[in-house]
């Protein structure tokens, strides 16, 4: 079938494709598909190398990054109409007093937003050695945020304040678990983005840290909206 | 056509972690597809089960009479019936099984955006299988935590894969694939996606938050139970409406999420098999899209016992019937589609036709319940369970077989034998339409005890009667799908072999390429979609049917321009 194809008949698709083509190019630019960050991968082993990689477009990784972000926000929002809804009834409320670290770690994550920023500009100037060492100063903050949120757990805990206490414990603990359990996802991905090879990936480093920092800022702004809630709900 | 890469894909691979683990998006829309025929079946015994239980109550069974004989064992039953059919059966064959292995065929990809996360939601969609089955064999406590987890590990599989069903969509799609140039297959896929990942974030936390209670005992979904002032130790009550909200995020919207690639599938089989395009068929896309979001906004429409506001069933009553609009839009479509057309009436066909069939009978139905008043009368009755069986699960079933048969021959390069096929389409119609119409009937007789003069001796004498018959036709029923395992086991291994690429004469990209399609689908060169998806009998072009892939001849006019 491809055999069948001249550029002629290319040519004749763009003006064909009335809108909805989304501006793309009939024949995309081999090469920069295939294997990357979560997916990739051909079914079959063998000649990998004798062909280039059939094209694919790398603008999934950002489509796929937003879906499944849109995917964790609205996990978070069914938890919080629950917190809402638990609240309301009963009368076993008792509210958590929050430990005061939560708001160092909340500080820490906050400062990790910038410094993810500053690595990805060191990147697009070329500046490897800057963008390694904010690179990595962005996955330590995000470590001792994780630390920290460790250390208000075990604070509560001293407390008697454990998720069976109580509903609003419980919440607390679901939120900041829940949410801890996925930033550990995001020190991972930070991770993988600096310590993989992109020399023989068809993926640029770029691409990968941009795609990566989009997860962490959500991360930082739904904790904020999290401890916000934790506070005004008490 | 040396090239390894151009050879079809064989059904088995030799090495078995090629078998289990090629993240091939072929091979995995194939897993899914095996993985719904066992369920179905397994479904299907528990179904039988239940329906003999009901009327030989003493009937002892060889295998499972020594396991108690209780109440709680029944509504297992019935759990794990709807559960496998609903996760493994109905979310899992027209979507995930067809729509893995054609979604990227019929945009002109190579594979999924993300094949090895298909893979991963495969292999937690298996799992989650397993789990399914050992809850119901586990203590009963334990085997409800089983069950919570596995239902949870669903949604986690459903998230990842309609999140690579949206990616493919939006981003993989081959030059000259424009949105209105896409097949309603595909179209249905991608609502569906949308529509899935959102409600099974929901369930996701849902089942989070219930597992969380029912392990750490945290006090989501539970209570203490102030009301017993003499006792000094405060029981815990569940309260299950927190819950119940939740899950009707996800249930109602379920019903929707299976029936969308059916949509999808039907509309495109009418197409084919009626020689003529989709009647309306942005009209179509439209309803679909509908579909979708009426769909997701329709969860409370059975909590009306759950403490909503008063006034929210009059909403989501409205919501519900507005359904049909697009509902009956897509009928027109369908009917538009068949009016003067000349029908090739294949098994392909025929289940396509049974589909708009059962569809419409249980539809109907469905007009009484979206009445809230009305519904929550009838909630718990006969009548309910025939309406969303035949709308919903067997509706879908017949949609599920009819995109079998049509893509069968692409799938293994041969055919499924016509004669079997056709005889298994008419007992099954007669069986369907024999269990579940008596049904409706039985849940309005049990309502006729409540009028003066009626005897209760006299309801449950016409009620008995009836059970009776519901059970030998569901017997009948499920003996005549011995006939499709069959047909359908003997046609992969030895069917009448077809090599032909495009065997219906359809037009869509999956049927330009080899039968079983090569590795990597479309080779290396570049794919291009020159038209629409349903051109077939256009008056302009005057050809019977006009692919999307056939180029059209080079135009003098632009030629000599180009000069």
């Amino acid at each position: 079938m491809p055999g069948t194809i001249s550029t002629d008949d290319i040519e004749l698709i763009i003006e064909n494709v009335g809108g909805g083509g989304e501006g793309k190019p009939p024949v995309r630019r081999d090469g920069d598909g295939g294997d990357g960050g979560g997916g990739g991968g051909r079914g079959n082993g063998g000649n990998e190398g004798k062909r280039p990689d059939p094209p694919a477009s790398p603008n999934r990784y950002i489509t796929g990054m937003s879906v499944g972000i849109i995917a964790i926000l609205i996990f978070f929002m069914a938890m919080i109409s629950a917190f809402l809804l638990r609240r309301n009834t009963g009368h076993d409320w008792m509210a958590v007093r929050l430990p005061g670290i939560l708001w160092v770690n909340s500080a820490f994550l906050l400062l990790s937003s910038g410094t993810i920023e500053i690595a990805r500009k060191r990147l697009a100037a070329g500046n490897g050695a800057g963008f390694r060492a904010f690179w990595g100063l962005t996955t330590g903050l995000g470590v001792v945020f994780l630390l920290g949120q460790f250390v208000a757990w075990r604070q509560l805990a001293a407390q008697g304040v454990f998720i069976a206490s109580n509903p609003a414990s419980s919440f607390f603990y679901i939120f900041t678990g829940s949410h801890a359990l996925h930033l550990v996802g995001g020190v991972a991905m930070l991770s993988f983005v600096a310590l993989r090879n992109f020399e023989t990936s068809t993926v640029r480093r770029e691409l990968a840290a941009e795609v990566a920092s989009y997860y962490w800022h959500f991360m930082d702004a739904l904790w904020i909206f999290l401890l916000t809630l934790l506070y005004f709900g008490r | 056509m040396d090239d390894p890469r151009n050879a079809p894909a064989p059904i088995f691979a030799k090495r078995w972690t090629t078998r289990l683990f090629d993240s091939n998006h072929k091979a995995n829309g194939l897993r899914y597809l095996w993985l719904a025929l066992l369920s179905v079946f397994l479904g299907m015994a528990m179904s039988l089960l239940m329906r003999m239980h009901l009327v030989w109550p003493e009937m002892q069974i060889p295998l499972l009479s020594g396991m108690e004989n209780s109440p709680e064992r029944y509504a297992a039953l019935t759990t794990l019936h709807g559960s496998l059919m609903v996760f493994f059966v109905l979310i899992a064959a027209p979507q995930l099984g067809f729509g893995n292995y054609f979604l990227p065929l019929q945009i002109g990809a190579r594979d999924m955006a993300f094949p090895k996360l298909t893979l991963l939601s495969l292999w937690a969609s298996g799992i989650a299988l397993i789990g399914f089955m050992a809850a119901f064999f586990a203590a009963r406590d334990a085997g409800i935590t089983i069950w919570v987890a596995s239902a949870g590990i669903c949604c986690l599989a459903g998230l990842l894969g309609a999140l690579n069903f949206i990616v493919t969509t939006v981003d993989m799609r081959a030059g000259g694939m424009s949105l209105p140039r896409l097949p309603l297959t595909v179209w249905a896929w991608f609502v569906n996606a949308i529509l899935s990942f959102l409600v099974f974030s929901i369930l996701l936390a849902a089942c989070v938050l219930l597992l969380s209670d029912r392990i750490w005992h945290s006090q989501f979904f539970v209570m203490p139970e102030f009301a017993r002032f003499d006792s000094p130790a405060t029981a815990h009550v569940s309260e299950p409406l927190g819950w119940q909200r939740l899950f009707w995020f996800f249930a109602q919207a379920e019903v929707y999420i299976a029936m969308l690639p059916c949509f999808g599938t039907t509309a495109h089989l009418l197409s084919t098999f009626s020689r003529k395009p989709v009647w309306m068929e942005r009209g179509v896309v439209l309803a679909l899209c509908a579909v979708g979001s009426f769909g997701f906004c329709v969860w409370g429409q059975h909590a009306f016992i759950s403490g909503l506001n008063p006034y929210s069933p009059l909403v989501f009553s409205t919501l519900a019937a507005s359904l049909g609009l697009p509902a009956s839009f897509l009928l027109m479509s369908w009917l538009g589609t068949l009016w003067n057309a000349r029908i090739q009436l294949n098994t392909a066909m025929l289940f396509a036709l049974g589909f708009v069939s059962l569809f419409v009978s249980g539809g109907i139905s469905g007009i009484f319940l979206a009445r809230h008043d009305l519904e929550s009368v009838a909630v718990n009755d006969d009548f309910i369970t025939g309406h969303f069986h035949l709308v919903m699960g067997v509706a879908a079933t017949f949609a599920i077989l009819g995109a079998l048969f049509f893509w069968f021959p692409k799938m293994f390069g041969r055919r499924l034998n016509e004669t079997l096929g056709k005889v298994h389409f008419w007992l099954t119609f007669a069986g369907v339409y024999a269990i579940f119409m008596p049904m409706h009937w039985l849940g309005l007789i049990a309502h006729s005890r409540t009028t003066p003069g009626m005897t209760l001796s006299a309801v449950s004498a016409a009620g008995i009667s009836m059970r009776t018959f519901i059970t030998m036709a569901t017997l009948l029923t499920v003996a005549a799908q011995g006939i499709f395992l069959a047909n359908f086991l003997l046609s992969v291994f030895s069917g009448e072999r077809t090599r032909e690429r495009n065997p219906w004469n359809s037009t869509t990209l999956e049927w330009s390429v080899d039968s079983p399609p090569p590795v990597d689908n479309f080779g290396t060169g570049p794919v291009a979609v020159y038209r629409g998806a349903y051109e077939l009998a256009n008056r302009e072009t005057a050809k019977e049917f006009l692919p999307q892939f056939v180029a059209p001849p080079p135009d003098p006019k632009s030629q000599q321009a180009r000069k």
